[in-house]
Parts: C-alpha cells; structure tokens; sequence
C-alpha cells in the first residue's frame, strides 16, 4: 500500500480509494533493484537526506520529487523510439528535467562490485505487464563515467521478449570483461495497451580498473567552433505597420504586464497577468492571461 | 494505489465519481471509439481528461505555495498565471467530460495499465512548507518542474493517441506550455 497521500486528499477520499482497489492493481512502473538504479539508490537513502554525495548531488541538481517518482522514469509514447526521443547526456533521465539529476556524470554513484561472467539482476515493479520486453546493455570497455552517456556507449547483453514480469523479476545476463567502473542500463518497453517505455542505470564496479580521473585531461576541449560565422541576424522584421499598438504582435518569449496590448492574427488583446509569453499560450488559448478588445 | 487515489483526490463533487467508479480490471478497451455530436472520441480522450483533472488541481496547489511567500516575481508571475491559465483548462475538460457523459473520474485500473498516475504529494508539499529563503524557492522550483514535466508526458500520450481533435489540440498546447514553462524555471534556477 502506498505510504504517501495526495493534496487534498481527505481521510473519507483515503479509504474510499483503499476500498476500491483492487489487491494486485497498482501502477505500471518499476525500476532496477539489483544492482540498484541510481534512482532506487537514492529514493532508499532517502529523498529529503541522501547520504552518498552523488545522491546529495543529484537532488540538489534536480530536486526531491525524482526520488520520490523512482518508479515512473519513463517515457509515456515511446513505442520502441527510445534513440530518436532520449538526448546522449540524458539517457539516465530518459531526456526528462524531473530526472535532470540522475545524469550527473560522476565516478562516485553507489556501485554494486561486480565480475564478468554470468549476473543474477533484478527488476522491481510495482505494477507488473504482461507481454513486456526487456533490454540489458552495459558501458562499452573504455567508458569513462565522468562523461556524458551517449547511446553509442551501450553494448547490448542481452534482450527478453513477451516477458510476463511479476513484482520483482530476475534475469541472468552473462556479463562480458570491464575494468574499473561500469554502467549497466536497461530498458523496459511495454507492448500491450500502451507505448510507455521504462529507463534505468545501474552503476556496478568491476574492481582494479584504474578509475579515470575525475577530470580527464585527455581531450582538450575542441574551441567551441565559431566557424559557423555568425549569421548576422536577420534584421527585426519591420513590424507591418507599427499601429501604435505599444506591444505590437504577440510573441513569445516576451514578458508582458497587466494592460500591455497585443495583436495576434489581426486581433487585439489586453494582457490579464503578468508573464512571459510561450508557445501553447497564444491569446486566443489563454482568456485568463489575455482579453480581447 | 496513487493513480485512484490521486484521481480521487479532487474534491467532494468527484468524490462521488470514485465512489461510483467501476471496479474493473484493465481492460484492452484503448481503441474503442464513442460518438458523441462532435464527431468521434476514444478510450485515450477520456482518460487523458480524467487524469489531467486531478493533476491540473494538483499543479494549482503548488502554484499558489507561492503566492504568500518572498520569492522572485518572476516565479510569483509564472505561478500566477499557471494558477490562472491551468483553472480555465479545468473548467474546459470538465465540460467535454459531462458533454461526453462521461465521469469526471474513470476506473483505476484502467489508468494504471495505461501508466498510472503521476504527481505530488502533500507529505512532499508539506516538507517544502517548512523551508524558507532560497531553499524555498529552489524547492519549489524543482516541485514544478517535475510537475509539469509529468504533464508534458500525459499530453503526449494523448497527442500519440487520443482521437477528439479538441483534446489533442489542448494536449499540444499543454506540450509546449509547460516545456516552455520548464525553461523559463529552470533560467530561474540559474
């Protein structure tokens, strides 16, 4: 049973919801428990007071509400485009900012010591799917953990398919040869009912390595190439005609305040509240931001 | 547990919505088509309404954890205006629900097999109460852009897979605010 309650959720609402739940139905997710993702390392040191310094690093990076989640580093449509939708650098967060701190590249994340050869790993769900699929990689030989992880550094193991997972489901994956510090990831795509895909790092140590310093002096950094000369840019448009409308056409980006006008497709409108104005938030989408008049 | 609950969670009126809701198990029902005068609607249009109900709640709970607080006023307008913005989206998936006669609150197991519910928690929202300073504001901070994060994620399984033009639409919006919103927070962190 979940030890947490939602806002505003009153005792009567509680137990009603307890009632009607049924036992085994909870949601779709999960994560890797052995060897522990960093996301299940942390939410058990704690979210409000991790011990290790990588878990200190990650909420102090990205908040609690990640650790708390551990269970739902996912992405809802994947539908197998994980390399399309997922950014190198971000494959530990799944490309999501709720879990911006699970990507921190660091050689110190808690690592469970491990030897090639075959390994027993677990994945915790707490709500298993049938007909899921299931892929195992591991950092290629080399991989340097102070680096951004990059798809192109994942050797795949082992993949499972038409996988009936239960609460907590072990596989053996034979384990090739590494030194040092290595990165287990794992991806959960499920089939049935829906595209959603589950992410996962597991960091694991193979001893004797020489860890790499935590700041390779190796690659000097290539000069942040200004050869694309930059484009001068494209003068500002004159507005068609300046109609002395103080804000002009509606854009985005712009901080607008109480009473700035606006045009937006040959309508003007009056801003409501303060704020900076996004894509999703025309004028005609946001009557509580903006009024026509 | 926290989908039903979370679903449950926004007030008496959808209280009696949970008591009523069907206990069923999750059904593969996701592309069944309904009529309604506006042309056809799926399994997904409606479950995206009823779990975005109790998250846009959510997302003005903690909007308005900023509201009495010495925090930035850009964090104090953002907040405003996502407490605003996000109580008009409300209005409108509560009336294309009861449009649709459709509950405002759907089965839990069906939620759950299409990913459960994400969201906040008061224990966490308390636990942010107590900071204050700039310890606050990076908390809350953090709070909303998961929160919203989570948001961009349910939109997208309603663009990827709803069929109502209306809802999808609103579901694109909801993509590129609250990514947008994302931005802007995170520049906010610095």
């Amino acid at each position: 049973m979940r030890r947490r309650h939602a806002i505003t959720l009153s005792l009567a609402a509680a137990l009603v919801a307890a009632t009607l739940l049924p036992g085994g139905v909870a949601e779709a997710h999960g994560t890797m428990s052995d060897p522990a993702s960093r996301v299940y390392t942390c939410k058990n040191e704690g979210p409000e007071s991790p011990t290790s310094a990588a878990c200190k690093a990650a909420v102090a990076a990205g908040g609690t509400q990640a650790f708390y989640d551990w269970n739902e580093v996912s992405l809802i449509e994947a539908g197998g485009r994980h390399r399309e939708l997922i950014p190198d650098g971000k494959l530990c967060s799944a490309g999501r900012e709720k879990y911006r701190g699970l990507d921190l590249p660091r050689n110190d994340w808690p690592a469970k010591q491990i030897s090639a050869g075959n390994l027993t790993v677990t994945y915790h769900a707490t709500a298993p799917h049938a007909g899921s699929n299931f892929e195992f990689y591991i950092t290629r030989e080399g991989w340097n953990p102070t680096m951004p992880l990059k798809w192109s550094d994942l050797v795949l193991i082992k993949s499972f398919t038409n996988v009936n997972p239960t609460t907590f489901t072990s596989w053996t994956l034979p384990i090739p040869q590494r030194s040092g510090r290595a990165l287990i990831y794992s991806i959960w795509q499920r089939v049935q009912y829906s595209q959603e895909a589950f992410y996962t790092c597991s960091d694991v140590d193979f001893g004797g390595g020489p860890n790499p310093s935590p700041s390779p002096t190796v690659s000097p950094k290539p000069t942040p190439s200004p050869t694309v000369s930059p484009t001068p840019r494209p003068t500002p448009t004159p507005t068609a005609s300046p109609t002395a409308q103080p804000g002009g056409t509606w854009k985005a980006g712009t901080a607008y305040k109480t009473g700035d006008r606006v045009t937006y497709n040959g309508v003007n409108y009056q801003c409501r509240q303060p704020h900076t104005a996004t894509a999703g938030w025309e004028p005609p989408n946001v009557p509580a931001l903006w009024q026509a008049v | 547990m926290r989908a039903l609950v979370l679903l449950c969670a926004v007030g008496l009126t959808l209280l009696t919505g949970c008591q009523s809701a069907p206990v069923a198990a999750p059904s593969p029902t996701v592309g069944t088509v309904h009529r309604s005068s506006d042309g056809p609607y799926n399994d997904t249009d409606v479950m995206f309404l009823q779990m975005m109900l109790p998250h846009h709640h959510q997302g003005i709970e903690i909007a308005r954890l900023a509201k009495d607080r010495p925090v930035s006023q850009d964090l104090k307008n953002l907040a405003a205006a996502i407490e605003l913005t996000q109580a008009a989206e409300r209005e409108t998936m509560t009336g294309w629900l009861t449009g649709w006669g459709q509950p405002l609150v759907g089965d839990p197991g069906g939620h759950a097999a299409h990913g459960g519910m994400p969201g906040t928690t008061e224990g966490e929202m308390s636990t942010l109460a107590k900071k204050s300073g700039a310890e606050f504001e990076r908390g809350l901070l953090n709070m909303l852009i998961a929160h919203q994060d989570d948001a961009v994620q349910l939109a997208r399984m309603e663009t990827g897979s709803g069929s109502d033009k209306q809802a999808k639409d609103l579901a694109g919006r909801i993509d590129q605010s609250r990514t947008a919103q994302i931005s802007q927070m995170l520049a906010l962190l610095g």
